[in-house]
């Protein structure tokens, strides 16, 4: 295993743990600060991808400024174990356990199966699983250039998406 | 330039009109009234400019792409938005925020815009968001009631997780083609089982826009909260546009799953159907009754689309067209009687007729074309959906939907014998109808009767749909 | 020219010969963290007894003077009372996160020193989007601090952390756009790269009018960041006691104590790095004979220099300005700075496109 497959396993195991530690943790607070853990997990995966830029901006974005306003509103909500509803029954979780269950499943076996399918054909691999062609998509210079000329359009309309949904946020907000 | 200009022009448009209306805001203080009219005027400029200078393009490295049959579907969908401004203008009259009211709306309908002509799942998803998330802030505008802020919580989560699962749907898609634009999807799509996942993921969010059982649970709690006009907008405008793209994405880019699409469409449409009815015919809220009923009329539109051909994608837009016209006129009586009277309840309409003749005969012609009763164009939009549906043969899927046609009948014509034929102590005093909701109601009248008499309209809608 | 470079050149063959390269890499490695820690505890003796001296100086009063020749080892003895106090967790404290956020308030801070170019050549980790890192780790150590404040299980913690959350998001925008305006007229966000392009000038003097504005708005902005006076909101004494750190004591305490004027040395570094030039000396046009004189002083100095500078500023302000009411600071942030430092970034990237600057 070479290095680079250590950290692989390594990330994606803190990523894993942490996600099922978001879910299973009573307190609230926790949960976000293992979410922040798996953010941090990510932009590890990120960087083995050779996407600095892509890494440092999940950084700043979530675990910097989201989840510090995630962490602002549970803390001073002060929810803990006592103010959380009360569980559902056994029946509903085995339920949920057993569905969860069938839907990693098929997950699984869907990519498997297209891994096979890829060894099957061979040379035209591009139909199953997209190819990395070029490393360096994910340098802040080559992410700029696509950004504001291939998809610029996106780019904008997501700064409207923004700027309605503070309009709204605004106009819900105010006092009088 | 200009041409470029040009194939943006109902964007370009409502960018406009949301500019105009942040200059009057700006500007010195007008009253309600004056705004409303302004506002008014403007969107009907916007509905008229919609049908000339029609061009077809591909602009943005096939991010935005224009056709008629695009330039028609947003055309309905701004006059859904006009018909439903002047519906609202009893409400918004007396409103604190009526200019933000508008801002967020028409950014809206811009995102619905993009979604339509978006020729990229990126471009597809931006609009999609754009069109829920400033209507989860307007679900609140009814600023004092809890119920509204209930209502905009319930949507936005709901709406963020299915913005999760197509993300979701998206990225494996984007996994297994390595593409997103949609002219180059259908080549790449080739049926393995991770994109048949990818692609039950995608209808997963589809469904939950568009209210299909089983994803459908949201929709009653956040019809009932919300204020009447967003509830139409909610029910009409946004659920027509999603219904657009999901028909004329169906039908291009997931055209090679044809056969897996089948399978889903069938199911939900008959889980839709039956769902929608049986929950439709107990309930009292009219506004609850609405939003059941339209489940079960997305169950019919589902089976038109799953016909798989040239007239499946011609009745949904037919249907959708319809629809927007028949559940307009209903929920514009029902905004009028709520903003006046504040009485939401099927119980309070009984003796409907007694005080106000002219509302209750509207609302029983929308019911009726809800119903799909024969001279209204409801009946024949439902009849072209099955019709569509039957091309697949499938007959047991058409006989169930006969069947539930009859039992929407019940629950419609109980409502009309509310209105017609119960007795009520104290029936709703008389409603005021100001200029702008009567008109709204007489165009829905009109195109309630007109869509479906008048053939032009689906033979033009024919000319414009591509076969299959 | 006096060079680290040949010392550290000599450092690295001497490993690679005599341990391979696995083994020099770990050795490196040591090397770097041992100096890392060494440089941390150097910082924090020498900047609390500067803190204090400043202040001394300000109240015209003498500071510390008893340990040692003019006070120069208070620092260290303070440092070994702390060690040797008791470390407490308050009763109902979420124990774990109580005694894990010093450290992780330390982590962030030691993260940071990783890009930073101390001197030609001198640089632990030269990644080419050095600035940006520095934003994203700096914005971590805010999660240690509502950790800290959340953690103690009191109020008045809860309220520093929140207000010092609500500081640090808030402050890190005009702070991340002065730190564009640099990045746009170099066109690279690789510190050695922005340390480079001021070999002819540094972008105070180079950027005209809006790098001097940029620079304005850094040096508030970061104040606020490490949650200095005149925007110790976090820990106002009046207020809020110590704010988020009021339940810590003992070693937990000086780590906090550490972190923060650690945290000063290293946005003090960055705006060094940026505006007035990094290692580069000072050269001044075609005064040949005045810009060789400047570059017979070493790089560290020249480094060192410039970052002292800005701490005795930082410290200035501290002794000069009342502390701000919350409002006033979030007003300070959304209505004034960051709209000017939005406009400013637009006037430097159109100087940047015309290539007004020298």
């Amino acid at each position: 295993m070479s290095l680079v497959e250590i950290i692989f396993w390594f990330l994606s195991g803190l990523a894993l743990i942490s996600a099922i530690m978001v879910l299973l943790s009573k307190n609230p607070v926790h949960s976000v600060l293992w979410l922040i853990a798996v953010f941090f997990a990510i932009s590890g995966h990120y960087i083995l991808l050779n996407a600095q830029f892509l890494a440092i901006v999940n950084l700043i974005v979530y675990a910097g400024a989201i989840m510090v306003l995630f962490l602002f509103v549970i803390m001073l909500m002060n929810q803990n174990a006592e103010t959380e509803p009360r569980s559902k029954s056994t029946w509903i979780k085995l339920a949920g356990a057993i569905a969860g269950g069938c839907l990693l499943i098929v997950v699984v076996a869907a990519v498997r199966d297209s891994e096979n399918l890829i060894q099957n054909i061979g040379g035209k691999a591009y139909a199953k699983t997209a190819v990395t062609t070029h490393g360096e998509i994910g340098l802040i210079e080559n992410l700029g250039r696509v950004l504001f000329t291939q998809y610029v359009v996106p780019f904008e309309i997501s700064s409207v998406l923004f700027l309605s949904a503070m309009v709204g946020a605004v106009v819900i907000g105010k006092k009088d | 330039m200009l041409n470029a200009l040009l194939l943006m022009k109902q964007e370009l448009a409502v960018v406009a009109i949301i500019f105009i209306l942040l200059i009057l805001k700006l500007g010195k203080d007008r009253s309600n009234v004056t705004f409303l009219n302004i506002v008014n005027t403007l969107l009907l400029l916007n509905v008229v400019a919609g049908f000339f200078w029609n061009s077809e393009g591909v602009l943005f490295n096939e991010m935005f792409r224009t056709n008629p049959l695009m330039i028609l579907e947003k055309n309905i969908l701004s006059l859904g938005t006009l018909i439903i401004s002047m519906q609202s203008y009893s409400w918004l009259k007396t409103h604190k925020h009526v200019p933000e009211f508008y801002i967020l709306l028409l950014s809206t309908l811009l995102g619905m815009f993009f979604m339509i002509s978006g020729g990229n799942l990126l471009m597809f998803y931006l609009g999609l968001e754009l069109s829920t998330i400033p209507l989860a802030a307007v679900a609140n505008f009814d600023l004092t009631k809890r119920q509204s802020s209930e209502a905009a919580m319930k949507l936005i989560i709901s709406s963020a997780f299915s913005s999760g699962l197509l993300l979701f749907g998206m990225s494996m898609l984007y996994g297994t083609t390595g593409t997103l634009i949609f002219s180059q999807l259908p080549a790449a799509l080739n049926g393995s089982d991770l994109q048949i996942f990818a692609f039950v993921l995608l209808m997963a969010g589809f469904a939950f826009k568009i209210s299909v059982v089983p994803f459908h649970l949201w929709t009653a709690d956040v019809y009932e909260g919300a204020p009447v006009a967003v509830t139409s907008y909610l029910s009409v405008i946004s659920k027509g546009a999603v219904l657009f793209v999901f028909v004329s994405v169906l039908y291009t880019v997931f055209k090679p799953l044809a056969g897996a699409w089948y399978n889903m469409l069938f199911l939900l449409s008959l889980l839709t159907i039956i769902i929608g009815n049986l929950f439709a015919l107990r309930q009292d809220n009219f506004k609850r009754f609405l939003a059941f009923s339209s489940i079960a009329q997305v169950g019919f539109i589902l089976i038109g689309i799953s016909g798989s051909s040239q007239l499946g994608s011609t009745s949904v837009i037919y249907f959708v067209l319809i629809y927007i016209f028949s559940n307009l006129a209903a929920f514009g009586v029902v905004i009028l009687v709520s903003a006046i009277t504040g009485k939401e309840s099927i119980s309070d309409y009984k003796g409907f007729y007694k005080t106000n003749p002219v509302l209750a005969w509207i609302l029983t012609i929308a019911l009726f074309s809800l119903a799909g009763v024969p001279p209204t164009a409801g009946f024949f939009g439902k009849f072209f959906l099955l019709m569509a549906g039957a091309a697949k043969a499938n007959w047991m899927l058409i006989t169930i939907a006969a069947l539930n046609m009859v039992i929407s009948f019940y629950y419609y014509l109980r409502v009309v014998k509310a209105i017609f034929m119960d007795k009520n102590e104290q029936p709703i005093e008389r409603v005021a109808m100001p200029l702008m909701p009567r008109l709204a109601l007489y165009v829905c009248i009109i195109g309630i009767i007109a869509t479906g008499l008048v053939s032009y309209v689906y033979d033009y809608i024919h000319s414009l749909t591509a076969p299959f | 020219m006096f060079s680290l470079k040949s010392i550290t050149d000599s450092i690295q063959v001497w490993l690679s010969a005599n341990l391979g390269a696995t083994g020099a890499l770990i050795a490196q490695c040591v090397i770097v963290i041992l100096l890392a820690i060494a440089l941390f505890a150097v910082l924090g003796l020498v900047l609390v007894l500067m803190e204090r001296k400043v202040a001394a100086r300000m109240q015209v009063r003498l500071g510390p003077n008893r340990v040692g020749p003019w006070g120069s080892m208070q620092t260290a003895a303070d440092t070994l009372k702390l060690i040797v106090k008791e470390g407490l967790t308050p009763d109902g404290a979420d124990k774990f996160l109580f005694n894990l956020a010093p450290y992780i308030v330390m982590i962030v801070a030691m993260l940071l020193l990783a890009p930073i170019a101390y001197a030609n050549n001198f640089q632990i980790w030269d990644i080419n989007i050095g600035v940006l890192y520095v934003t994203a780790v700096s914005s971590l150590g805010v999660i240690g601090i509502l950790m800290a404040g959340w953690a103690s299980n009191n109020n008045y913690s809860l309220l520093g952390a929140m207000r010092s959350g609500a500081q640090i998001v808030s402050y890190e925008l005009s702070a991340g756009l002065a730190i564009l305006t640099i990045v746009v007229l170099t066109g690279s966000l690789q510190i050695s790269e922005i340390v480079q392009s001021q070999a002819d000038g540094w972008w105070i003097f180079k950027g005209h009018i809006p790098a001097i504005i940029a620079f304005i708005i850094f040096i508030i902005a970061v104040t606020a960041e490490t949650n200095r006076a005149p925007f110790d909101l976090a820990e106002a004494e009046s207020e809020l006691t110590a704010g988020f750190h009021t339940e810590y004591s003992g070693m937990k305490f000086a780590l906090f104590f550490l972190a923060e004027y650690i945290n000063i040395f290293i946005v003090c570094a960055i705006g060094a790095t940026l505006f007035l030039g990094g290692w580069m000396p000072l050269h001044i046009g075609n005064w040949q004979a005045f810009n060789h004189i400047m570059d017979y002083i070493p790089s560290s100095v020249w480094f060192f220099g410039k970052v002292f500078f800005l701490i005795f500023l930082i410290m200035w302000f501290r002794w000069t300005f009342p502390r701000l009411r919350v409002d006033q600071l979030l007003n300070l942030e959304w209505k004034y700075l960051l709209p000017i430092s939005l406009f400013n970034l637009l006037l430097v990237t159109m100087i940047a496109i015309l290539g007004w600057h020298f």
